[in-house]
């Protein structure tokens, strides 16, 4: 008998005392009883408290307000997919920005430019959650996993339609348990630990600077 | 202190007298308590999300042997391959040979309990594979050489200074300094090097799904996203009492988890993973692997109270919450899971024999039960540990390894006189007039009672006897 | 073996249903508890007096012993049990069981039903009270101060608070006394270390944690604390007593009664 069998034998074995099976029905989640006004603030107020930095502007504007994002905190070159809406825009601030498409796989070489020369990066979202105060990104082929974790900034767009109430609404609302894709990532906020006497610092290994930019 | 939970009241003893340690423990412990307070108190269905976490982790115990081939199945169907180790020796070998089948010598982790239960790290040192630690706490640990202290914050027992002081020691060029931005930074540059160089990650899992064959990762860091999408090779190691039924018991179990843990309504990153990296895909592993781990709780499962157990979704209110934990702080316990949660489990996966002074250090105070977010009864669970340690178990099968291992013949003869005395009325009144005759030639000095208090007198009557007379009293003035 | 089936079905302290309280009774059972009987008779008087004064009829039981929770805590059930059965035989008629302590109180309403899983206690537990439960939730007495004024703490064992509510009912009591301020004291709802058998097995924890319930305690100068727990009180006040502290603490049952103008008994 090998571990598997062995381990799911003794389990078999001790799961006939039906009182352990005969449970109550299972009371419903929570959900959100707010309207779209009221959830949009309680999803800002959620990040803001988090220390992600929240702009509203238009879907035009990324690349100028990008930009300005990057020169306010000393930042140089950004990184953004393939075949995503900004990389024509980011070609009229090449002066100021040195914006480069993800269009590598991440290779040895490819990991060194990632962690040494890219200060941003830029995404898209799958859609937000308002009582997580969180963002959701489904990472893809253009949108990289690591486009949004290695450099110290992370930018992300995310369109006020994305909002959603509560995560059980998303969930039923799109049935993910049908085609969930290789990495799927809810984030609130820029990386942060707590370990060293409870003092709370930013940029523990995942990005320091968290700029939602909600178009 | 030795790791050992054989060496508790010598570690106790020791870290009761360790000033620093006790103010590192109560600061780090009342401030997880009090943001869980805040969170909690700001929302009105917590108990119900108490209730609701509790039936689904019973719901998918009750299923735990179908669910957990449902998520090999599903898993395995992914691309992400599934291994089974009954015991901690067989996990450390799986990992090892997968490590040497694809040639991986530099490991970062994230932080993974379950690899501590297995003394991972010790057994690929010895194969000549590195390991670093990447969460923030186990980092601190390592350096030191120490174990994490608690399930979640690893360095609790560490203040700024002595942080600073071991950054000092180890971070080559850093200098002392106790601003923790500096430091935190120091120590982000020394892991964002290994992540870039590293062959393969090692993480936990807070959640597997079945339904889907996910495995999820809870961090507010980074660390475990980064051991788990840069190197080639990730693998992921648990115990098989992880696994939930669907993707609809996540929400409710993981903000249970996050609000319980820090007060947090949402972690920084909760990290979802399914497969491998597909073809066309820029970056994540090559290869997933999960290590299913038993380790003692298929025993601690067998048993209708005893599987409540399993219910722990390791966030450690608990601990945070615990007099004991709070006064000795988590390496004084000797075991890998400390606090209360610790108490209750580790009899299953060490033996009673071996932990016998865990289930009595308690008062039952119920400050655990109070907090437990799947409402696990602690102090009822330790009782009965309690009751089997002195119960051997003769010709039978034991409950728990290990049982009547702490069975004393003096005490058992002490609570079948105690029985024989208090079962009858007569018997009862007989020993409480003796004690108030013999009020003053009973012992002065009953340690360890006397070492720090005053001893209560026996009063001259008993209630018993004082009732009796004030009836007599009253039925005098009719 | 036969113990490893008595307290398989534990019941869930977590989240304990709200309570429903009967209407006031002609006559209630007194439980004194050992504690009280062997070591503070005062506390059991000065209880009866105080629901005679209500116009109750107060039946005390001699046979009574203890509630079996030092052996059920030592690991030994089946002793327990056999004085737990004993017990509830005690008290047949449908009339509440007054209980002068949180624990055993606790120990008698809901661990007795782990303790004797065949024998049906639905009805019965639910007719035993602890005293400061009893006295606000089914007398609504209205206590009338005839002392003079002090600052109180409240202390409350583990086991009233999380199974008799008692924190609740006692402060509610305390605070109709006109003359008195009630305090809080920091750190209120942590153990003061007393677990019984704990205090003797795991002596300098229990130590270290009497010792900063007194600081505590002390350190909000009150005139004195009050507690439903002669358990608790017996550590704190030994505690207090070795340290020299100027503080002792009163049974709620003697404090009430002695505020109300009571004689000490």
């Amino acid at each position: 008998m090998n571990a598997k069998q062995a381990i799911l034998a003794k389990l078999k074995a001790a799961q006939g005392n039906r009182a352990m099976t005969d449970l109550p029905d299972e009371p419903d989640y929570p959900l959100s009883q707010l309207d779209s006004a009221e959830q949009y603030r309680q999803w800002v107020e959620l990040l803001e408290r988090n220390q992600a930095v929240v702009i509203e502007t238009v879907a035009a504007d990324i690349a100028e307000v990008v930009t300005q994002q990057m020169k306010r905190l000393g930042l140089k070159s950004l990184l953004y997919g393939e075949n995503t809406p900004f990389a024509a825009q980011f070609k009229a601030f090449a002066a100021e920005l040195e914006a480069t498409a993800f269009d590598f796989e991440l290779d040895t070489q490819a990991k060194a430019f990632l962690f040494e020369q890219v200060d941003a990066g830029i995404t898209t979202c799958h859609s937000a959650i308002a009582a997580l105060g969180a963002i959701v990104l489904w990472p893809d082929k253009n949108e990289p996993r690591t486009l949004s974790l290695v450099p110290s900034a992370h930018f992300v767009v995310v369109r006020r339609e994305q909002l959603y109430a509560d995560w059980p609404t998303l969930l039923k609302q799109q049935q993910w348990q049908e085609n969930l894709p290789t990495n799927v990532l809810l984030i609130s906020g820029p990386s942060k630990t707590g370990d060293i006497q409870q003092y709370m610092a930013f940029g523990a290994h995942g990005p320091k600077h968290l700029i939602v930019l909600v178009v | 202190m030795t790791f050992a939970p054989e060496s508790f009241r010598d570690n106790v003893s020791q870290a009761l007298k360790d000033q620093q340690l006790r103010q590192n423990i109560k600061g780090a412990t009342d401030y997880f308590a009090a943001n869980r307070q805040r969170t909690v108190a700001a929302d009105e269905h917590f108990e119900q999300l108490r209730e609701q976490g509790r039936l689904i982790k019973q719901r998918c115990l009750a299923k735990l042997p179908e669910l957990l081939e449902q998520l090999e199945h599903k898993l395995t169907a992914n691309g992400i391959k599934v291994h089974w180790a009954q015991t901690t020796e067989q996990a450390n070998e799986t990992i090892a040979q997968l490590l040497a089948q694809h040639g991986a010598t530099r490991a970062v982790k994230g932080k993974s309990m379950v690899s501590e239960e297995t003394e991972l790290n010790d057994h690929l040192n010895a194969r000549g594979v590195e390991t670093l630690e990447t969460d923030m706490g186990e980092y601190i640990v390592q350096l030191e050489h120490e174990r994490p202290s608690h399930i979640l914050a690893p360095a609790i027992h560490k203040n700024k200074v002595e942080v600073a002081q071991i950054f000092d020691k180890h971070i080559e060029g850093l200098g002392y300094t106790e601003d923790v931005d500096a430091l935190i930074l120091a120590a982000r540059h020394v892991m964002r090097d290994k992540f870039k160089q590293a062959d393969v990650g090692i993480t936990g899992v807070n959640f597997a799904v079945a339904q889907t064959g996910t495995l999820c990762l809870v961090e507010n860091e980074g660390n475990g996203r980064m051991c788990s999408t840069v190197p080639d090779l990730h693998i992921a190691i648990t115990g098989i009492e992880k696994v939930v039924e669907s993707l609809s018991d996540i929400p409710p179990l993981l903000s249970l988890l996050t609000r319980s843990a820090t007060g947090q309504v949402l972690s920084t990153y909760f990290n979802m993973i399914s497969h491998p990296r597909k073809s066309g895909e820029k970056d994540g592993p090559k290869a997933v692997h999960l290590v299913l781990l038993d380790n003692g709780r298929s025993d601690a499962f067998g048993d209708e109270a005893f599987r409540q157990t399993l219910q722990c979704i390791r966030c450690s209110a608990c601990m945070n919450h615990c007099p004991v934990y709070r006064r000795v702080g988590g390496h004084a316990y000797g075991t890998v899971y400390p606090g209360p949660i610790g108490q209750i489990l580790t009899p299953h996966m060490q033996g009673l024999d071996k932990t016998q002074d865990l289930p009595t250090a308690s008062t039952l105070c119920g400050s655990c039960a109070e907090v437990c977010p799947v409402k696990i009864p602690i102090p009822q669970l330790l009782l009965r540990l309690r009751m089997f340690a002195q119960m051997p178990d003769k010709d039978e099968k034991p409950v728990v390894a290990g049982q009547g291992a702490g069975r004393k013949s003096a005490e058992a003869f002490i609570w079948w006189l105690w029985r024989y005395f208090h079962q009858s009325g007569r018997r009862y009144r007989l020993l409480t007039y003796m004690l108030t005759k013999m009020r003053w030639a009973l012992p002065r000095v009953i340690k360890p009672w006397t070492d720090s208090r005053e001893l209560p007198t026996v009063a001259k009557m008993t209630l018993h006897q004082r009732v009796k007379q004030r009836q007599r009293q009253q039925g005098a003035k009719r | 073996m036969l113990a490893a089936f008595i307290c398989r079905k534990l019941n869930s302290m977590s989240s304990l249903p709200l309570r429903l309280y009967p209407a006031k009774p002609s006559k209630v059972y007194l439980y004194g508890t050992c504690l009280i009987d062997s070591l503070y008779p005062d506390s059991g008087i000065a209880a009866i007096e105080l629901l005679e004064s209500q116009g109750i009829e107060v039946i005390f039981e001699q046979a009574q012993s203890c509630c079996g929770q030092p052996p059920y805590n030592s690991g030994y059930a089946h002793q327990a049990a056999k004085v737990a059965e004993a017990q509830v035989a005690l008290f047949p008629l449908p009339i509440p069981i007054v209980v002068l302590s949180g624990s055993c109180a606790g120990m008698i309403r809901h661990h007795y039903p782990e303790l004797l899983i065949d024998h049906a206690l639905g009805a019965f537990c639910e007719r035993v009270f602890e005293l400061s439960e009893f006295l606000y939730h089914v007398l609504n007495i209205q206590l009338k101060d005839k002392g003079a004024p002090e600052r109180i703490a409240l202390h409350t064992s583990c086991a009233a608070r999380r199974e008799m509510h008692s924190h609740i009912s006692c402060q509610k009591l305390l605070q109709q006394l006109t003359n008195v301020t009630l305090v809080e004291h920091q750190d209120a709802n942590e153990c003061c270390g007393f677990g019984g058998t704990f205090a003797l097995k795991h002596g300098d924890i229990s130590a270290a944690m009497v010792q900063d319930k007194t600081h505590n305690l002390l350190s909000v100068k009150v005139d004195r604390y009050v507690s439903a727990d002669w358990g608790c009180m017996a550590n704190i006040n030994g505690a207090l007593a070795k340290q020299q502290a100027p503080l002792e603490g009163m049974h709620i049952a003697s404090y009430l009664w002695q505020r109300m103008g009571g004689e000490k008994s």
